[in-house]
């Protein structure tokens, strides 16, 4: 009976993870960006929720609504907008850190608009004092059952219960019957492509947005009565939700939302059976931890991603890379001198000196943020408890009488020993998983490791004197500046070396082309361990001597929470240069001291700390580069004009005879500062064939993204049917009736044939038209589009086009890797559509069978077409000049 | 070279002609730790450090309006010794350590200010940097970091000994007050999953098993940083302690009104009759709610100060001392009062020290300070520095009400 009870009231907790799962697997999978701040839009709402109705008085059903189906999707298209937008083209390392950063804005901007409203406007709303407890939806006052012996359940757990319930079967209704379901499931498989299908892949990223915020928002107004209006309980309640996500492999809705349940269960089992977790602190506490930890090694679902992607997270150019190397130097070394110079006209015990100290401190432990994940391209999110393992360390050693530099060397090695058993995990995760799993263990080690009193010596901690250095002791703050540079000096010359070793090397391999390092034999296990405990290691002796010159430390002095801060700032200033860390660790100490001066709330540093997360959505590369990417941009702005208008001059006369469907004039295009394509015409008219021609490299795919609006121009216009489309997107270039097959196969692996043709022909009676024609696809229809063979996916990719022909369609290579029975298929698909007059361009590296095809041939070399003409004028020689390069402009 | 082994250099020689210049001036660098920072001729600069907010909500921030309206109080009956009190107001630190020490060090060097008062704040980060500053603090002494330093003066005295050293019983010889004697009446003493929280266990077995109960059980087994959303496993354990029935009495030494709410929600609703009692529910605020007055309804709190409520003579003037300083809609909570009565010690300690007041002359003045108040019952250094003061009272919320149960007691300390 016991038993039973504990799994009911384990389902209602489970209910309220599994809720907050399901919106966080909703908005990864539909954005691909994970969202550590879904807990901190649940305080946020549930904080709105409370003041509607403890202090506007509304009604609880009201004030829910309100909340849940008003505010919260209107938080969510905001967010979009600033922030998430940015962060879907941004490294893994920005999105880790932006969304960190807005797990301290969110909850911050929500009391300060409280206070601001009953302090500057008077208006009489309860403060979040501990107090003041938050009712839920359910009915005051609770009523309580006792179905059955030694089984209690209440109306709140009830209205809990079944509101998750439904929510869940409405959000699986959503995406699995709906059409707005379907363009987000489209937008997560293919981006892309869902853009060249006619969907738009930003709303469709709204939609996501705003439907996981509305599933926090429900979440937080579920959870407020039993958890308070405490931030920190919903962040660690979304840690614990994360765990159901992991299992359900942030994919899978209904899985996360069984594993969310299971969650709730499993915790209630240990807290009424597991006597013997009792004698150790915090195990109670940290099982979600564990559970995640666990679920993140056994699941490993980094593997899978890891195949498929390409540099994520390239490194930024060096904008310094034309400057002298002492042009380079002189800002800093002129900023060390000034410090220096300032630093002795200050008392030994200057309180300014004190905090330029402690910043230094800080700059030395974000050094290894540098190391970690400016070096390394990894996110820890345990480096707060690096720092405090060893600062801990050092003080049990000297607390039992161990010589000072022996200490510190026992902290310093204690954190390395960690470093290289967060790196076991690292060697197969990647990316937001090795995060997530390293924020498990800075949990574990808060919950548990730190409350062990024979380590940590209860809350009492440890004391840690200042030591001499012959000139004086560290008790005078300007010997610790001076202490300080030397260390961070010489960490960033290590830091250089290592970047210059054959280990730095090998990592920066494995982070821009992992498969391709693994081809060549680059081992990146001993790099990874390497960095870490590195980065372990510099973490500690910062770690060590924060806490000397704080005097003492204790467990709680530098909880995980705190290592969010850092990294957020540390990433906002910059995390590849030793100077980012530096300028972080200072601003960390007197940004809120300038602060001081302007407001006395505790809240406006805060949010603009964590509010940095938007700015790095906009600037993945921190405040330095940005500043050094804006002085290249101006010095380069001129030459880059110049070449611009160079290649579109000569392009001046296009062939021009009769209304083309399609035409490209002048395009120059590339990417970044390549140059592709340097003056393309072309043009397509309707009811022909156009065979576009060229070597691997000539650009002709690179057109293809032109015309299609992946890429855009940097000169030149793009016309459809006349109308210039230059400054549309993929999706409304598709919406007026452009159809794009983009190279490999244009279809989404993930959702049904079904579902695959849905998406341009949303009428049931034109997919029936496809399945009569094409028999084969019908009798597959529910199977996923990746289950079928490269030349069915072909088909499929083209058949949508049959039924509702487009005004243009473009083949990028439609004939690649398919049998020729195939490839004569596709092409008599061609063949039929130029009859019923679409106009097509399709482009093949090897001439082959377009040619008999073609109406009209287009060859293209080094970003040219070098030569276009009627399909008849096509000989042998033409083809071989054509291939070789040989076919100059003269001869057009 | 490369440009940064360059810039390394660079400054590593800089540093190094600078340290050599250093060690000639760091000989004439006298420390102001005996000084008198902050004292002038007529006047005297103090400063507290509070948990004004935090992200639990928790809250010391009422202590700011008691500090104040105490020294209201001395500098309109003309100071001490012809001295203003100076008060600077409170740092905030957000119950983060190294916010405390932040402000601690603000308070210090940058304010210069002479003491610390109040201070109270759970997580406090700043006793070392005040212990090697010798800098005198006063507040609430809840943790361990108060006990056992030259610096710390906790009104309440120390409520976290060590071994060996001595602990309260007024909290057990209370609740056996109010019962009719402690013996054959059993204790549940319930806490979290915390090493802090842990280490109330143990002292707080001790002061009921001194007073007489039998200790049915303990747990520290709720998950320390949220409150459970389902109390049913831990509820089901209390219920069956005391040998397959529910214990007379039921201790909570967590803190958060959330935690305590919904524990005894979940007790009344299993069943529970006996009596409740912890330290933090005297609190205006936590029964503003319906549901969690309803909750909290019967419950006694403990303060360690007369209540509000009684009609001491020292209590009515603290009540109107604090409602002339914060105004007719002052908060009476048990932080103003912690925060009147720890201003009041420090003032009496100043008093004794003199006209000429140095750090070294105040901490000869407090060795062997002796005071008795009928507000908060009685301190002595040094032997407040390791020891409870011993005294503490019963609070009951009975209708919304807050009612005194038992006024304000002192009990001989045991050994822990």
């Amino acid at each position: 009976m016991e038993l039973l009870g504990y799994v009911l009231s384990g389902l209602v907790t489970g209910a309220i993870f599994a809720l907050l799962a399901a919106g966080l697997t909703l908005s990864y999978s539909a954005t691909g960006v994970f969202n550590f701040a879904h807990g901190a839009l649940g305080f946020l709402s549930a904080l709105l929720f409370f003041e509607l109705t403890s202090g506007a008085g509304l009604p609880a059903w009201p004030a829910g609504a309100v909340t849940v189906l008003v505010v919260a999707p209107l938080l969510g298209y905001a967010l979009h907008r600033l922030m998430f937008r940015g962060l879907a083209a941004a490294g893994e390392t920005a999105q880790i850190v932006a969304t960190i950063g807005l797990t301290i804005a969110l909850p911050a901007f929500g009391l300060w608009v409280v206070d601001v409203l009953t302090g500057t406007f008077g208006l009489d709303l309860p403060k979040v004092t501990e107090g003041a407890s938050a009712r839920g939806l359910g009915p005051r006052p609770v009523r309580a059952w006792h179905p059955l012996d030694g089984v209690t359940l209440d109306s709140d757990q009830l209205t809990t219960f079944a509101l998750a319930v439904v929510a869940a079967v409405a959000l699986w209704a959503l995406l699995r019957h709906t059409p707005l379901g379907l363009r987000m499931r489209a937008t997560v498989d293919g981006r892309d492509l869902a853009g060249l299908r006619g969907v738009d892949a930003g709303a469709a990223s709204a939609q996501a947005w705003m439907l996981s915020s509305v599933l926090a928002a429900l979440a937080g107004v579920l959870a407020v009565p039993a958890l308070g209006l405490d931030s920190n309980a919903f962040t660690v309640l979304l840690f614990a939700s994360a765990t159901a996500a992991v299992f359900g492999r942030l994919r899978s809705v209904p899985v996360t939302f069984a594993a969310g349940l299971a969650l709730g269960v499993v915790q209630n089992l240990v807290a009424g059976y597991a006597g013997f977790a009792e004698k150790v602190t915090g195990f109670r506490t940290a099982v979600p931890a564990i559970l995640l930890f666990a679920g993140l090694l056994a699941l490993n679902i980094g593997r899978g991603r890891a195949a498929g992607t390409i540099a994520e997270d390239v490194p930024p150019p060096d904008y310094l890379a034309d400057l002298p190397r002492w042009r380079r130097a002189l800002p800093w070394t002129a900023a060390v001198a000034a410090l220096l110079v300032w630093t002795f006209t200050r008392a030994p015990d200057d309180y300014w000196a004190g905090l330029v100290a402690q910043g230094l401190v800080l700059a030395l432990v974000f050094c290894s943020f540098v190391v970690v994940t400016g070096v390394g391209g990894m996110v820890n999110l345990a480096q707060a408890s690096f720092a405090a393992l060893a600062a801990l360390a050092a003080g049990l050693a000297f607390g039992k009488g161990l010589p000072f530099p022996l200490a510190v060397l026992v902290g310093v090695l204690a954190a390395v020993a960690a470093g290289v058993v967060v790196a076991l995990p690292a060697l197969r995760l990647g990316g937001r998983v090795l995060a997530l799993a390293t924020l498990a263990l800075a949990l574990l080690a808060d919950q548990v490791l730190f409350q062990i009193d024979a380590f940590s010596n209860g809350t009492v901690g440890w004391r840690l004197p200042a030591f001499s250095l012959g000139v004086g002791t560290t008790g005078d703050a300007r010997l610790r500046i001076v202490l300080l540079l030397v260390i961070i000096g010489l960490t960033g010359l290590l830091i250089r070396n290592l970047e210059r070793s054959a280990s730095g090397r090998a990592v920066l391999a494995v982070r821009s082309a992992p498969a391709a390092a693994q081809a060549i034999g680059v081992s990146a296990t001993r790099a990874k361990i390497t960095l870490f405990a590195l980065a372990s290691g510099i973490a500690g002796l910062g770690g060590v001597l924060y806490a000397t010159f704080n005097g003492q430390v204790t467990s709680t002095d530098l909880p995980a929470l705190t290592g969010f801060v850092w990294l957020a700032v540390v990433v906002l200033q910059g995390v590849r240069r030793v100077g980012g860390a530096v300028l972080g660790g200072l601003i960390m100490v007197l940004f809120p001291e300038a602060l001081g001066t302007v407001t006395d709330s505790p809240y406006v540093g805060t949010i603009l700390f964590g509010l940095g997360g938007v700015v790095l959505a906009r600037h993945p590369d921190g405040v330095l580069a940005q500043f050094a990417e804006l002085r290249y941009r101006r010095r380069k702005r001129r030459d880059r004009l110049a070449e611009v208008a160079g290649l579109a001059e000569p392009a001046a006369a296009p062939p021009s005879e009769g209304p083309a469907m399609l035409r490209l004039e002048g395009v120059v295009a590339g990417y970044g500062d390549a140059t592709v394509l340097r003056g393309v015409d072309l043009e397509v008219p309707a009811g022909s064939v156009v065979a576009l021609l060229g070597a691997n490299g000539a650009g002709k795919s690179t057109a293809c993204a032109v015309a299609g609006g992946a890429v855009a121009p940097a000169a030149g216009r793009v016309l459809l049917d006349g109308a210039d489309v230059t400054a549309l997107p993929p999706h409304r270039r598709a919406r007026e009736g452009l159809y794009l097959a983009p190279e490999g196969r244009g279809v989404f692996p993930a959702l049904t044939v079904e579902e695959n043709l849905t998406l341009w022909l949303p009428a049931a009676a034109d997919r029936e038209d496809v399945y009569r024609r094409l028999p084969r696809l019908g009798e597959r229809r529910a199977v996923a589009a990746g289950a079928l063979s490269g030349g069915e996916q072909q088909i499929l990719a083209l058949a949508p086009a049959l039924v509702r022909p487009p005004k243009v369609l473009i083949a990028d290579e439609p004939s690649l890797g398919l049998a020729p029975l195939v490839v004569a298929q596709v092409f008599e698909l061609f063949g039929e559509l130029r009859d019923r007059g679409v106009a097509l361009l399709v482009v093949e590296e090897k001439a082959g069978e377009v040619l008999a095809l073609a109406d009209t041939v287009a060859f293209m070399s080094l970003g040219r077409v070098t030569w276009a003409g009627a399909r008849a004028a096509v000989d042998e020689d033409r083809l071989t000049s054509a291939y070789l390069g040989l076919a100059g402009r003269e001869e057009a | 070279m490369t440009s940064t082994t360059h810039r390394v250099l660079t400054f590593g020689a800089a540093a190094g002609l600078l340290a050599a210049g250093l060690g000639a001036c760091a000989t004439d660098g006298t420390s102001s730790a005996a000084g008198a920072a902050g004292v002038t001729k007529d006047a005297i600069k103090v400063g507290g450090v509070l948990t004004v907010t935090s992200a639990t909500g928790y809250s010391t921030g009422g202590s700011e309006l008691g500090a104040k309206a105490r020294f209201d109080r001395a500098n309109a009956e003309g100071g001490v010794h012809g001295r203003k009190i100076d008060y600077v107001g409170t740092e905030d630190d957000g119950m983060l350590p190294d916010k405390g020490a932040a402000g601690a060090k603000k308070l210090v060097q940058r304010d210069k200010v002479f003491a610390l008062v109040p201070v109270s704040a759970p997580q406090f980060g700043g006793a070392e940097f005040l212990e090697q500053q010798k800098v005198p603090w006063f507040g609430w002494a809840t943790g361990p970091f108060w006990c056992g330093k030259t610096s710390a003066f906790g009104f309440n005295g120390c409520l976290a000994p060590k071994p060996g050293q001595q602990t309260q019983t007024w909290w057990g010889n209370q609740v056996a007050a109010q019962i009719g004697g402690a013996k054959g009446k059993t204790v549940w003493i319930q806490a979290t999953d915390s090493t802090a929280s842990k280490y109330g266990v143990a002292t707080m077995g001790k002061s009921f098993t001194a007073a007489g109960f039998t200790l049915a059980g303990s747990s520290a087994a709720l998950p320390a940083q949220a409150p459970p959303q389902d109390w049913s496993p831990y509820v089901n354990k209390i219920m069956k302690s005391a040998g397959g029935k529910a214990p007379d009495v039921l201790v909570s030494v967590m803190a958060g009104g959330k935690f305590n709410s919904g524990l005894y929600a979940a007790l009344k609703e299993a069943g529970f009759k006996g009596l409740i009692t912890d330290a933090t529910s005297y609190d205006p605020k936590a029964v503003a709610d319906p549901q969690a007055a309803r909750a909290l309804d019967g419950v006694y709190a403990a303060p360690q100060f007369e209540p509000y409520e009684s009609d001491v003579p020292e209590v009515a003037k603290m009540k109107a001392d604090l409602r002339k300083a914060g105004g007719p809609s002052a908060v009476l909570d048990q932080h103003a009062a912690i925060g009147y009565w720890s201003a009041d010690v420090f003032l009496k300690i100043l008093e004794k020290t003199g006209e000429d007041v140095t750090r070294d002359a105040f901490f000869k003045a407090a060795n062997g300070f002796d005071y008795q108040n009928k507000g908060f019952g009685q301190i002595a250094y040094p032997a407040g520095k390791t020891a409870s003061n011993g005294c503490g009272a019963l609070v009951r919320l009975s209708g919304g009400e807050f009612v005194v149960a038992q006024h304000l007691k002192c009990f001989p300390n045991t050994t822990l």
